[in-house]
């Protein structure tokens, strides 16, 4: 029996987790696999496209949440996503920078110019502003990244603020591990990690490059240190001058960077972390939820808890699904759905948002999942983060402040005892 | 504007036309082909995939039957790398009528098509996810082929005897000389540029749209009846022999092992227009049903993608217009010097995908005899290039190709197990290619994960290793994403979502090509 079971390890899921565990819970954490984290750009986004891309996040976010009264936004509140910003910033301290009323632009892999409110140190110099001049290296052995497409780009997109960005590619020839023609960027923040390797690829940056002010490299600067950063800032120093990470395709290191520094900082609050098993049942009795009941090698286990946060994830992770007959579900605890009425839920158009990706839960301002007329189904679950009906966060660019956001609002309503 | 000057010019490019693009040029003429996009993206794109051994044709027309069984020997020969040899089983369901097989036997030994009954636990070994309440199986030799790469090495062939052939050009007009043909006016779509091309004989293979080439040389209306059958892929073999229902020919009742998929097809509905063809969500539906019946659990495998062609069928007054199933599926060939009073054109309607190479000689032969000359059809005695070592083709292949490159090359294709070298030397052979051209080659983004992690990489190549620029590279990737989802939206359920989903968050979410600048010009 523990105070609060939650049930995910995304970012939602993890936060919940420490916040209560920091407040003196006792907290069990569930989750099938490890969250999304991993294959995120390692950023805090909050809102940064509405109609147009959005330069002042909550500005933009109080005009949405009135004229988009189902958007997860609304029940959350933009106090508490400041709350969740001011939270994470805290608690990992060094690993995030920025101003959450104002987003600023970063390149990505393609040259996309991305914005966000939150970042890493080691993407700080990829802020995007007119006149700027910037190598765009990489090496020939990651597939996920060629410096011509993304500088290219960079080069033809005005600048947020106008004026636009010399960006030139260069390329450099040195695999991360010997004889290796296919790294990931994982394998080469493995090498990187050792300062060897560093030195060598610092020489080859080195060698390519002109006199740009600043370099970007792709996202692949290491995870060890602290807080993850020291190759990055070992790299700046080896090339003297600002060194920036650019987003790449999954896996992400600075999602890692982010994950492991909240794991640990999970272990340490004392969450008690079972993963890689599935919730498979519920115990409730009315209103309440009493327990779950997970498969785990050999047998299954009851864990009961007075608090349910339930964080699993939206359609990527399995936490909603469409079957061949066209129903919808949500698959742990069979909750109920809103947004799935509509008949064109998926159209032909690539570049329209999906209806279908709008369907979650509904909550109240305690995050507590509500049915079809308005009630809520156990007073003490609470939902966060990817369940959450309303948006399409990757397009829109708010999965970070939902997911921050919703776990705030769901954790205060259980230590205030709502 | 460019002039060219030929013999035979052939207007359509899937498998027909490639069919007779080669045995003319094996029979010394001077011939160009035409097609208004790439090779083998109409019909001869959209079909199921099968080399038929003749079993489904045997009870109602044994000589279509006969004809498919010889084909499939000559095909499978002549063109062995683009050949599966994945054999066939006609399976008797619980529901069927046991005695159905007994004409099945009776309509296969008439058409000479070898088939061997064997037991229903014989059937289960084989193929251990059929229906375990079989009645009756028969073991045949369908195969399953690749359409593009039929089509491809035809036309290599066929430039090999001389013959020049020409992709993403359409024909505008048709030019007479009073009576009889003179020559086609054609644009090619990539360039812009215009050409008039002279020619003494036109044979008009534009499948679906035979119709509408026929109307350009101003002949009597020629009503092409399409039947638009829908095809679902499912994410991997959940059979690895062609799966037939062995009763009257219904919907959705074969399943195709194809490359790394198996596909269950096909509907039939008569449709107006080949350009653009529905998915509905109802006859995926019946689709999924028929899958279930023939494997069950079907519907709980990932459906990635689906596609649907339309049956190039001539309207043939003794069966009511709307059943195209029963219409005859021989060809038939149209003469429009006794029809319309126009010398030096025929134009060629239905047929089978299977019996391309006879089609091809029949129509040749059909000319020659206005013609009034001669000359033996050699196309199936010669193999075509592309087969230099004789094998047919192995799923296995890719792999053992990484296996031996693993270390020295990059895998940008993880589904398809598509290696970089391949792939670049793709984009300098066809240096004018899209994406999606390039994927019909290369099945790159084909796989499960339908370009959500090897759309950007190949954008990311063809900018970094070809000669395009990067309006055109950005550009090439937002096509190939679009043109992805035409068949990925009607069939989206299941863990197919999930993926899509995932996809979304990398691309929109992470690399935000959403947002990249938009281009100014459309993207061919
Ligand atoms: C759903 C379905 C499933 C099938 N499954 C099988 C099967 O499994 N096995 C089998 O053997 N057969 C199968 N068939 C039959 C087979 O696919 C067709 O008979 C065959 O592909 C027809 O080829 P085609 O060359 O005649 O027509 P198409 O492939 O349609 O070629 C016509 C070409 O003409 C071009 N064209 C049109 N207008 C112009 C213009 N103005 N200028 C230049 N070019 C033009 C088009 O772009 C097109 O490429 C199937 C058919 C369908 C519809
Ligand atoms: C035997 C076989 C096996 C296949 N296996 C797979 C597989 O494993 N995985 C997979 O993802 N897909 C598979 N496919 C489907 C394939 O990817 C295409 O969706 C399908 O072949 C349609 O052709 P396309 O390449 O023109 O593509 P599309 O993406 O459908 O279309 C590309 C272009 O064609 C144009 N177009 C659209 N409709 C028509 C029409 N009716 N006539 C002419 N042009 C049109 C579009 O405007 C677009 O420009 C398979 C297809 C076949 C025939």
């Amino acid at each position: 029996m523990t105070d609060t079971i939650v049930i995910g390890a995304g970012l939602s899921g993890l936060v919940s987790a420490i916040r209560l565990a920091q407040a003196g819970q006792s907290v069990t954490l569930l989750s099938k696999g490890l969250g999304g984290l991993q294959l995120s750009q390692g950023t805090v986004d909050v809102l940064g496209y509405a109609s147009e891309r959005v330069d002042r996040p909550f500005k933009t976010l109080a005009a949405l949440i009135k004229t988009d009264p189902h958007h997860p936004y609304a029940a959350i509140g933009a106090d508490q996503v400041k709350a969740g910003l001011s939270w994470l910033t805290q608690a990992l301290p060094g690993l995030l920078t920025g101003d959450p009323e104002r987003n600023l632009c970063f390149p990505t892999a393609v040259g996309a110019l991305r914005p966000t409110c939150l970042y890493q140190p080691s993407m700080a110099g990829g802020a995007a502003s007119g006149g700027r001049t910037w190598a765009i290296v990489g090496p020939r052995q990651l597939k996920d990244f060629y410096p011509e497409l993304c500088a290219a780009n960079i080069g033809r997109t005005p600048a947020p603020g106008g004026g636009a960005i010399t960006a030139r590619p260069y390329r450099i020839d040195l695999p991360a591990r010997p004889g290796e023609a296919d790294c990931s960027a994982l394998t080469y923040a493995r090498s990187l990690d050792q300062a060897d390797f560093r030195a060598q690829f610092a020489q080859a940056v080195a060698a390519v490059v002109g006199d740009e002010e600043a370099i970007g490299l792709p996202a692949m600067l290491g995870l060890n240190g602290g807080d993850g950063l020291e190759a990055w800032r070992d790299l700046e120093r080896r090339l003297g001058r600002p060194v920036f990470e650019i987003a790449l395709a999954p896996p992400s290191v600075p999602g890692m960077r982010l994950n492991q520094a909240l794991i640990a900082l999970a272990k340490a609050a004392g969450v008690r972390l079972v993963l890689g098993s599935n919730v498979i049942g519920v115990i409730s009795q009315g209103w309440q939820l009493q327990g779950v009941v997970l498969r785990q090698a050999g047998h299954d286990q009851r864990y009961d808890a007075d608090h349910f946060i339930h964080a699993p994830g939206g359609f990527e992770s399995g936490a909603l699904h469409l079957d061949s007959y066209g129903q919808l579900s949500e698959t742990v605890f069979g909750l109920p759905l809103r947004g799935g009425e509509a008949d064109d839920l998926i159209t032909g158009d690539y570049w329209q948002d999906q209806l279908l990706f709008k369907v979650g839960v509904g909550v109240d301002s305690a995050m507590r999942v509500l049915d079809e007329a308005g009630q809520v189904v156990y007073h003490n679950l609470h939902a966060a983060g990817g369940v959450l009906a309303g948006a399409t966060r990757w397009s829109e660019k708010s999965g970070e402040g939902i997911a921050l956001g919703s776990a705030m609002a769901a954790t205060d309503a259980i230590l205030k005892g709502q | 504007m460019r002039k060219l000057s030929a013999d035979v010019v052939v207007i359509g490019g899937g498998s027909t036309g490639a069919g007779v693009v080669r045995d003319l040029a094996m029979r010394g003429y001077r011939a160009i082909l035409l097609d208004r996009a790439d090779l083998a993206q109409g019909t001869s794109g959209r079909f199921h995939g099968l080399l038929h051994s003749g079993g489904r044709y045997v009870v109602a027309d044994p000589g279509s039957g006969a004809e498919c069984a010889s084909e499939n020997a000559i095909v499978t020969r002549i063109q062995a790398h683009a050949v599966e040899r994945t054999g066939g089983l006609f399976i008797v369901g619980p529901e069927d009528d046991p005695g159905f097989g007994d004409k099945f036997l009776a309509g296969a030994a008439e058409a000479k098509m070898p088939v061997e009954e064997i037991t229903p636990g014989q059937a289960l070994a084989l193929e251990p996810r059929i229906h375990p309440g079989l009645k009756r199986a028969f073991r045949v030799q369908d195969g399953t082929i690749d359409g593009w790469q039929i089509v491809w090495s035809a036309v290599a062939s066929a430039r090999q005897y001389g013959a020049q052939i020409l992709p993403y050009t359409k024909v505008t007009a048709i030019e007479r000389d009073g009576q009889s043909v003179k020559g086609v006016l054609a644009q090619d779509l990539k360039t812009g540029e215009e050409l008039a091309i002279e020619c003494g004989f036109l044979l008009n293979c534009a499948g679906p749209w035979a119709g509408q080439v026929a109307a350009l040389a101003g002949c009597h209306p020629v009503e092409v009846v399409p039947g638009r059958g829908v095809m679902v892929a499912m994410s991997h073999r959940l059979v690895n022999m062609v799966v037939n229902r062995c009763a009257k020919p219904a919907d959705g009742d074969i399943i195709v092992p194809d490359h790394t998929v198996c596909i269950i097809g096909t509907t039939d509905i008569k449709v107006d227009d080949p350009d653009h063809l529905e998915i509905p969500r109802r006859e995926v539906q019946q689709l999924l049903d028929a899958g279930e019946s023939l494997v069950p659990g079907f519907r709980q495998a990932r459906a990635v993608h689906a596609w649907a062609g339309a049956r190039p069928l001539i309207k043939d007054d003794r069966v009511a217009s709307s059943d195209t199933r029963h219409m005859s599926r021989g060809m038939s060939i149209m003469d429009h010097q006794d029809r319309d009073g126009l010398s030096g054109m025929l134009t060629i309607g239905g047929g089978k995908f299977t019996t391309y190479r006879l089609m091809a000689e029949h129509i040749v032969d059909a000319m020659e005899d206005k013609l009034g000359s001669h000359h033996p059809c050699r196309t199936a005695q010669e193999a075509c290039p592309g087969q230099e070592d004789a094998h047919n083709y192995q799923i296995t292949h890719r792999l053992a190709e990484r296996e031996t490159d693993r270390l020295s090359d990059q895998t940008i294709c993880e589904c398809e197990l598509l290696g970089r070298r391949q792939f670049v030397d793709l984009l300098t052979e066809f240096p004018h290619a899209t994406l999606d051209d390039l994927r019909r080659q290369s099945r790159l983004g084909m796989g499960p994960c339908q370009g959500g992690f090897c759309s950007a990489r190949a954008a990311g190549l063809a900018f970094a290793e070809g000669k395009i620029d990067i309006e055109r590279a950005t550009g090439l990737l937002r096509l190939f994403l679009a043109n992805r989802w035409i068949g990925l939206w009607p069939i989206l359920h299941g863990d197919q979502v999930r993926q899509t989903v995932l996809d979304d968050w990398i691309l929109q979410g992470i690399l935000d090509v959403d947002h990249l600048p938009a281009q100014t010009q459309e993207v061919v």
